[in-house]
């Protein structure tokens, strides 16, 4: 069964541009062996770390998504652990995250009913209401007089 | 008529405090940002919004502070988790000075 998956990995800054393309081609290899289907890579380059890894200030940020087996998942997580130019790597799985979702949609839907149904109430009270308007009384300093 | 118009306010100044009805502050109710644009899922890659969500410190404000629905809170109590370790954000840290 497939499942969409997101790969996410910082390379060390040191690493020249053949170094990076042959970590993702790793990656990508051991995807397709296993028929998995690779949707879209997201090369971001060069970015500035918020804190220091292993003496490094900066990283190669790349993003991967892909559609693949749930047992190909050890492998790539394998080849990212082993490979010495990878710093900091993600895996996640998306699919299930929306799923969740759905209640959160249906309660979306019944609000924007409301707040319809709310706006009308208040376009037709308005009219009526503007007449009628009384405000709260003003504070009074007469009562203060009243103790002494 | 001098003396008719300061008795009433030495006579607040010398008792008790003047007593005013109770005031109401009115201010502008919370609300999740996440559920306003419907977002289903919070990226741990979008971290400048994450940012909006965390001290100067680095600590993870709580729902109560920030308006956010426990649902998304919980999901970007993780994201701001994953966030930190691909070095978008940085760890709480103590004061300095």
């Amino acid at each position: 069964m497939k499942r969409k998956y997101e790969i996410g990995f910082m390379i060390n800054p040191e690493a020249s541009e053949e170094d990076v393309k042959k970590v993702i081609d790793a990656v990508v290899g051991t995807i397709q062996k296993t028929e998995g289907i690779i949707e879209n890579i997201d090369e971001w380059g060069r970015r500035k770390l918020a804190y220091p890894i292993q003496k490094h200030t900066e990283g190669i940020y790349i993003f991967i998504n892909t559609e693949m087996v749930g047992s190909t998942f050890f492998e790539v997580e394998r080849r990212l652990k082993l490979s010495e130019k990878v710093m900091r790597f993600v895996i996640l799985r998306l699919d299930d995250k929306f799923k969740k979702a759905n209640k959160l949609t249906k309660r979306w839907k019944r609000l924007e009913k409301l707040s319809r149904k709310s706006q009308e109430n208040r376009d037709e009270s308005s009219s009526r209401a503007e007449s009628g308007k009384s405000r709260p009384g003003a504070p009074t300093d007469r009562e203060v007089d009243d103790e002494e | 008529m001098r003396n008719n118009h300061n008795n009433p306010s030495s006579s607040g100044g010398g008792g008790n405090p003047p007593k005013y009805p109770k005031k109401f502050y009115f201010s502008r109710r919370k609300y999740c940002v996440f559920c306003k644009d419907k977002i289903k899922f919070v990226d741990y890659k979008n971290y400048k919004t994450l940012d909006n969500f965390v001290l100067e410190t680095g600590k993870i404000l709580p729902g109560r502070v920030t308006g956010t629905c426990p649902y998304h809170q919980k999901q970007l109590s993780k994201a701001i988790k994953r966030a930190r370790h691909m070095a978008f954000l940085k760890f709480v840290e103590p004061k300095r000075g």
